[in-house]
């Protein structure tokens, strides 16, 4: 990855750059887990918006909406499973187990791997919930689900926010063309069935369009900006400690 | 007489029964109501099972029983058999028995009549309340209940502030022995329907609930519930005075259902007004009760709105029973016959009708929501505009596809009165089909839906 | 083995027509995409498709029961 090429300086490399390098292959792992649970989650997302509105055509029947719709679900829990123990079992940086499941306790950018806790609750939530449907009144199970709308974005930020991937072309093409998905995509969902609840629909098309608008500007002056691993609360160690063979704060630093 | 001398004096009887009522009236006697002194006087005090005395071979320990036997059926349009419903009730209560060995199950007595042209209801709790209460006293004895609950429509406080009074005079006398309490139902057709009013008693919408879980299975408050019409008390109340035998001296001696019943006669009669029948009687000889057509007559609609249309000659032979009405194509229900003038054209009362119904979905159930808008929009064009072969199939198929699909049996009943229709009024139908609307289509309606606009129709 | 019949809960049915792509030998639908259910009890050899279109509904509506 770009990333890491540019963490190895030209010159000496000093006898500390072995223990980064031994931990290559679970920083990758957890890069790569991250992405493709994250793309797995908009997919989710995308067959469970597809299927409110009843999307059909003669050779896609709604109920394969729905099963890609669990299955792809199923899969994005396994993927960010794997996330999680390639993080916790990545020495270079301590982020324990518990630090995904429990928000903002963490000492590596806290805020942001406290929204990935967030949204690895709220997936927990909807795949439990959805298993045991059966056996929960419909309300309820209805009331969880509609946690979705929150676990998604949730996961959108803490991807551009944790991720040191950020700046690089196309995962952050990647990025946009899943929020552009589902943003289509909820606007479709709230057109849909107009004008039944027409004051709940405006106020989620109102929302949608300001959250875009506050996604883009805080990208812009977010993760785009200089230095973000330092103001997103990277440890000190990890960005100028002894550790580190990576002193710059060029992209890829972590 | 007080109510305290009554009592007192229904003690110096030794208990034993003033005579029964002999013919008609039963239920409503003529005069003023009768306050609890005079009713207690009249009927004696409510037989409960530890009041029996000697000589009193009617006043059995098994009420439901005598309510079996006597074949007594629900009088608020679906006709269930009481006695079984409350052996269900009862039994259902014993094996999910509450506290100390209490059944805990709850009587409702419905009294929020909802077909609009039905007023026996209403003249019930105000002519002889306490028969009614009554009735929900020994039904709650006769099912484990620990609790009753009598409901009046909304807006009618002053009725519902009466009953309150009378209740709470009945708790003074040990009359009751249970807690009554009075609530007030929105209006609506199926507000009142049996789920819709449990639903409105645990706190939510008047509106029909999926089954099961029946009421006798779980309704107010989780517990098994008997919901009986008004009427339906009232009879128990005097079946547990004066036994099955004595109710079924009137009515037709080996039919199942037996006794008397509240008619409520609307439309193109002379006295219009709720009559009290034996069961069996001839559709034509409360006619003339009720002095006869006012206007030359051309069909009866019996049942209400979820009965059925009977040509009028043919109608006046039929016996008014739930067997006799259902086997020519139309129903008891709660108790209502409508006589059509041939001033009005049938097609277009029922299309007027098909509009109110469809108005009063409670919205729940997809089948209903569209099916009865465009049932009643297929019959408008049938009846005022020029019927053609495509519209006539359109809405016969819409028959098929509205019955029971819903949660309840608004698209059922719907269904089955416009069937009557487009039987009963074949005649006008092809008329209208070959010379159009004809001129009585545009007179004032016969039937009454209140709340539903006669020029939006049109 | 005692016999089983389908049934819609008409409140709780959207019209999602899932129950009648997945099994329509026993399901159809009205003009407004609400199910029709054949009457009667469901045959042997559709009894898993009947549940798996039970476990498609997105709202629970259609239920298998015990014919009683």
């Amino acid at each position: 990855m770009t990333g890491l090429t540019a963490a190895v300086p030209a010159g000496p490399v000093p006898p500390s750059a072995l223990v980064v390098t031994s931990s290559t292959p679970l920083w990758y792992t957890t890069r790569a887990t991250g992405l493709v649970a994250l793309v797995l989650l908009t997919l989710s997302m995308a067959f469970g918006l597809l299927s409110s509105v009843r999307y059909q055509r003669p050779a896609w029947p709604r109920f394969v909406t729905i099963g890609l719709h669990r299955n792809t679900t199923l899969l994005a829990v396994a993927f960010t499973i794997l996330h999680v123990i390639t993080t916790a079992a990545d020495s270079f940086v301590s982020i324990p187990l518990q630090d995904a499941v429990i928000p903002f306790i963490s000492s590596y950018r806290p805020l942001w791997v406290g929204l990935g806790a967030i949204a690895f609750d709220l997936m927990l939530a909807l795949t439990v919930t959805s298993l045991l449907r059966t056996r929960m009144s419909y309300r309820s199970w209805r009331l969880v689900h509609w946690s979705a709308y929150l676990c998604w974005p949730v996961a959108v930020l803490h991807g551009l926010g944790t991720g040191t991937d950020t700046p690089v072309r196309w995962v952050l093409g990647l990025t946009i063309a899943c929020v552009a998905v589902i943003a289509a995509l909820t606007g479709w969902r709230l057109a849909y069935g107009w004008p039944q609840n027409a004051g709940a629909r405006l106020a989620g098309a109102l929302a949608l369009v300001l959250a875009l608008i506050a996604g883009g500007a805080w990208l812009v002056a977010g993760p785009l900006a200089p230095n973000w691993a330092h103001r997103s609360g990277t440890p000190a160690h990890v960005t100028t400690g002894s550790s580190t063979p990576n002193p710059g704060a060029t992209g890829g630093s972590r | 007489m007080s109510a305290a001398g009554a009592i007192r004096a229904a003690g110096a009887a030794g208990r034993a029964l003033p005579p029964p009522p002999h013919g008609l009236p039963r239920l409503i006697p003529p005069g003023a109501p009768l306050h609890l002194g005079e009713h207690i006087g009249r009927y004696g005090p409510v037989p409960f099972r530890d009041t029996g005395g000697r000589g009193d071979r009617h006043r059995s320990a098994d009420l439901i029983s005598e309510a079996e036997r006597a074949g007594l059926a629900g009088r608020g349009g679906a006709g269930f058999p009481t006695g079984r419903k409350m052996r269900t009730v009862a039994e259902h209560g014993r094996r999910t028995g509450g506290l100390r060995g209490q059944a805990g199950t709850v009587v409702v007595a419905n009294g929020a009549e909802s077909e609009p042209a039905s007023a026996k209801d209403r003249l019930l709790l105000t002519r002889a309340p306490h028969l009614v209460l009554d009735g929900i006293a020994l039904a709650a004895e006769a099912v484990g209940a620990t609790r009753g609950y009598l409901s009046v429509h909304e807006g009618q406080d002053e009725l519902a502030l009466q009953l309150t009074a009378m209740i709470g005079e009945r708790d003074r006398y040990d009359q009751n022995r249970v807690p009554i309490r009075v609530v007030a139902v929105p209006r609506g057709y199926v507000a009142s329907q049996e789920t819709a009013l449990i639903s409105h008693l645990n706190g939510g919408a008047a509106k029909p609930a999926f089954v099961p879980p029946r009421p006798f299975q779980k309704g107010a408050h989780g517990r098994p519930t008997l919901v009986q019409n008004v009427e339906t008390l009232a009879h128990l109340a005097l079946i547990g005075r004066f036994g099955a035998d004595w109710f079924r001296a009137l009515g037709p001696a080996h039919a199942p259902a037996a006794g008397s019943a509240l008619i409520t006669v609307g439309g193109a009669v002379t006295r219009p007004g709720v009559y009290e029948i034996a069961l069996g009687m001839p559709i034509g000889d409360l006619i003339q009760r009720a002095g006869g057509p006012s206007e030359r007559p051309q069909a009866i609609l019996a049942g209400g709105y979820f009965g059925g249309w009977l040509p009028y000659g043919m109608a006046l032979d039929v016996p008014i029973s739930g067997a006799a009405l259902r086997s020519v194509g139309a129903a008891l229900g709660p108790g209502v016959l409508i006589l059509l003038p041939e001033s009005a054209c049938g097609l277009a009362e029922t299309a007027w009708i098909a509009g109110y119904l469809a108005g009063q979905s409670a919205g729940q159930c997809g089948p209903c929501v569209n099916g009865l808008p465009a049932l009643a929009d297929m019959i408008g064009r049938l009846a005022f505009g020029r019927p053609d072969r495509r519209t006539y199939d359109w809405a016969q198929d819409l028959l098929g596809l509205v019955t029971r699909r819903g949660a309840c049996h608004l698209p059922d009943g719907t269904a089955s009165f416009v069937a009557s229709s487009l039987r009963t009024f074949a005649d006008e139908l092809r008329q209208h089909s070959v010379a159009g609307p004809c001129a009585r289509v545009r007179r004032r309606p016969v039937l009454p839906a209140p709340g539903h606009s006669w020029e939006a129709l049109r | 083995m005692s016999a089983q019949i389908l049934r819609v809960n008409p409140i709780a049915c959207e019209a999602h027509g899932m129950c009648a792509e997945l099994l329509p030998e026993l399901i159809g639908e009205d003009p407004w995409g609400y199910p029709i259910v054949a009457a009667g009890p469901v045959p042997d050899e559709l009894v898993p498709l009947a549940r798996r279109a039970v476990a498609a509904c997105p709202t629970l509506a259609l239920l298998l029961a015990d014919a009683d």
